[in-house]
């Protein structure tokens, strides 16, 4: 035992030397799979802790900066919002002289996307929200981008929202500038486009394409799509208007639905 | 068991550099290479046996990320703690001058290695323009933990001057 002992110690360099030649070839010739894992472990063992502390701190950092980002917003928007006020007070005052109708005032309540159908673009969304929030049937839904669509049917804790990719769905619109009007619906093959708008017409491209609140359905103002294109066919008494829509229908998220009260 | 603290801290040194002050020291895109600085140290300090091991795990846990290069990197680092270890054997590194040039060429000798193994193109440019300047720099860091360490810096120096 004493000898082995002896053995050992005077061939302690050379052991451990080959001890680390053998590693070093035995992860050499180790598959992908040794190596990963191997790279696991180290990263889990030294690296994380200091991952999470960076990634925690960048985290807060980017919270900063959408903080004062959205201070800024939020000062911007409460002056434009007082100008709004006055302009809506005025608005109101004008239209009671001329003994108009109240215009309705809505609403906001916030939804999120549960699921979302549609084979090459989403046409129908389910929402976390129904009949228990007061959601009924034909309610706008729209985001902070613009008009997503309307409720089509309702149960007692979701919906299903008819979006504006839906074929069957129109929507009442009007330039903004012009403030001409037509119907924007939607062809998988072509896009959006506004349609009935009479070559007598003023139109370019990159107008702002608003819902007029004709229709019965959306309200007036809710921005739809961008012009990208107008087309005038010689014998047609309309243009074919290609709009870019306002929303992004394939990254919906967080969703507003538009809830009507009469204003008193 | 109390001696092998001092080295797992090193390891964590290693990767809070990788994570956190990697970037936040990098010069022009010239970063301190902090694994070779501290395996030219224990080389210089320790004993063979102990750098032998401690390059092979400076090499797994410095150049976690490297993926095909690891190996190589693990190999490398080994190699080079050790031939470290063994000029200092043979030479008088008494001066720090000569200290100095024996942590220099052990990151120049890494970062051209380094080099090899993953530039495609542009051996020459990358070569003065970062691994160079890179040896440099780590060096600089050599020569401050050699002054505190020959207490050359001190604190009382320091506020001395300020």
């Amino acid at each position: 035992m004493n000898k082995i002992g002896n053995l050992f110690s005077k061939h302690i360099r050379n052991i451990h030397f080959t001890s680390v030649v053998i590693l070093i070839l035995a992860l050499l010739f180790a598959g992908t799979y040794i190596n990963s894992y191997i790279n696991q472990v180290v990263s889990v063992v030294f690296y994380s802790p200091f991952s999470i502390v960076k990634n925690s701190y960048l985290e807060l950092r980017k919270v900063n900066e959408d903080n004062e980002r959205l201070s800024q917003a939020l000062i911007n928007a409460t002056l434009k919002i007082s100008v709004y006020e006055e302009a809506e007070r005025e608005n109101q005052r004008l239209r009671s002289i001329l003994g108009f109708e109240p215009k309705p005032i809505y609403s906001l309540l916030p939804a999120e996307i549960v699921s979302i159908s549609g084979s090459y673009i989403p046409i129908s969304a389910i929402i976390n929200r129904g009949i228990n929030d007061s959601i009924a049937v034909d309610m706008p839904v729209i985001n902070e981008q613009g008009l997503i669509g309307r409720i089509s049917s309702v149960s007692s804790d979701a919906a299903v929202v008819q979006l504006l990719t839906d074929p069957s769905n129109r929507v009442a619109a009007r330039i903004t500038d012009s403030r001409e009007m037509g119907i924007v619906k939607y062809n998988s093959r072509s896009g959006m486009s506004l349609d009935n708008l009479p070559i007598q017409a003023t139109i370019s491209v990159g107008d702002e394409i608003i819902s007029s609140g004709l229709g019965g359905v959306y309200p007036s103002g809710l921005k739809v799509g961008t012009v990208n294109q107008v087309v005038k066919e010689e014998l047609e008494p309309f243009y074919t208007v290609h709009l870019d829509p306002a929303v992004n229908f394939y990254s919906l998220e967080e969703i507003f639905i538009l809830r009507e009260s009469i204003q008193e | 068991m109390t001696k092998y603290i001092p080295y797992l801290l090193y390891f964590w040194l290693i990767a809070m550099h990788q994570v956190f002050l990697s970037d936040v020291t990098s010069i022009f895109g010239v970063k301190i290479n902090l694994p070779l600085l501290i395996v030219a140290l224990v080389a210089v300090y320790k004993e063979e046996i102990e750098i032998l091991w401690f390059g092979f795990f400076v090499g797994l846990i410095g150049f976690q990320g490297a993926n095909d290069y690891m190996i190589w990197q693990v190999l490398m680092v080994t190699v080079i703690g050790v031939v470290t270890y063994h000029f200092k054997e043979r030479l008088n590194l008494e001066s720090l001058f000569a200290r100095l040039i024996l942590v220099f060429s052990v990151i120049l000798v890494h970062n051209i290695f380094t080099l090899l193994l993953e530039l495609n193109e542009g051996f020459f440019n990358t070569l003065f323009v970062n691994a160079l300047p890179s040896a440099v720099y780590t060096t600089i860091f050599g020569w401050i933990f050699f002054l505190i360490k020959n207490d050359r810096l001190t604190y009382k120096k320091i506020k001395s001057i300020f």
